[in-house]
């Protein structure tokens, strides 16, 4: 998934070498896929109780 | 709208591309880091350092295309982004009853070492809630000048500009495309470790 999120980086960074304008719609899905990686890495059922 | 203010958009696209080679430099430093150390970035560390791309994007944009309001959102979301996840990892290591190691919360206070070698006495994600709040606000100071947002004047851009945009956005595709192939060799497509070893999925 962090690969597949970095690669979305490196093709917007790609069709912006070519003057595409909406290159930044791929950044705002890698950010979105980082999102889900967070929520994935985060331990909800045993973290809520203590953390928040 | 005129373009006789402080900041004209050309020196804004100036000011992006330095913004951007900042963030370039914090990334190969990291890199510098990762190898000398011997030390694999974790989830989160991974997570900081595609905000930090993506803030870096942000300015390529303006380099590339010219200031607009646009292409600073995507520098603050993904400053606001990588905020958060350096802020939640922080928190992980000061709460005393949360126990790094085991990654499970604790009924007794402990103590969390830090997530690798500091820099100059500080932890690298406590460098990044510095490095992504200097980004909010630097954007924001930067965004008060609107001068800089003018209709290119004239037909053509100075060459000069244009040179320097294409190695800006040139910069960005090799760090771009270095940081894909170095999160596949640690992750492949699946989760990535959080142990902190040196340890590459490629050789797993």
């Amino acid at each position: 998934m962090m690969t597949i999120a970095f690669a979305l980086l490196a093709l917007a960074s790609v069709l912006l070498w070519r003057r595409v304008q909406w290159s930044w719609a791929l950044v705002m899905a890698a950010l979105i896929l980082g999102i889900v990686i967070f929520f994935g890495d985060v331990d909800f059922s045993s973290d809520l109780g203590i953390q928040l | 709208m005129r373009s006789d203010g402080i900041l004209t958009p050309d020196a804004a696209r100036v000011l992006n591309f330095l913004g951007l080679l900042a963030m370039v430099g914090v990334l190969v430093g990291a890199y510098v880091y990762e190898f000398g150390y011997r030390d694999v970035p974790c989830t989160l560390c991974l997570l900081q350092r595609l905000a930090m791309v993506a803030v870096a994007f942000g300015a390529a944009m303006n380099v590339m295309l010219g200031p607009d309001p646009r292409h600073y959102a995507v520098c603050l979301i993904s400053a606001i982004f990588g905020g958060a996840i350096s802020v939640r990892q922080s928190l992980l290591h000061i709460n005393p009853y949360f126990d790094t190691t085991t990654g499970q919360p604790t009924l007794e206070a402990t103590t969390n070492g830090p997530f690798g070698a500091p820099v100059w006495g500080l932890s690298l994600y406590v460098w990044g809630v510095i490095l992504f709040a200097t980004v909010i606000l630097a954007v924001g100071i930067v965004q008060l000048f609107r001068s800089q947002f003018a209709a290119a004047e004239g037909p053509q851009e100075p060459d000069r500009l244009a040179r320097l945009a294409m190695v800006a956005v040139g910069i960005l595709v090799l760090v771009a495309a270095a940081e894909t192939l170095t999160t596949f060799l640690e992750c492949g497509f699946g989760d990535c470790p959080n142990d902190g070893g040196w340890n590459w999925w490629i050789l797993r």
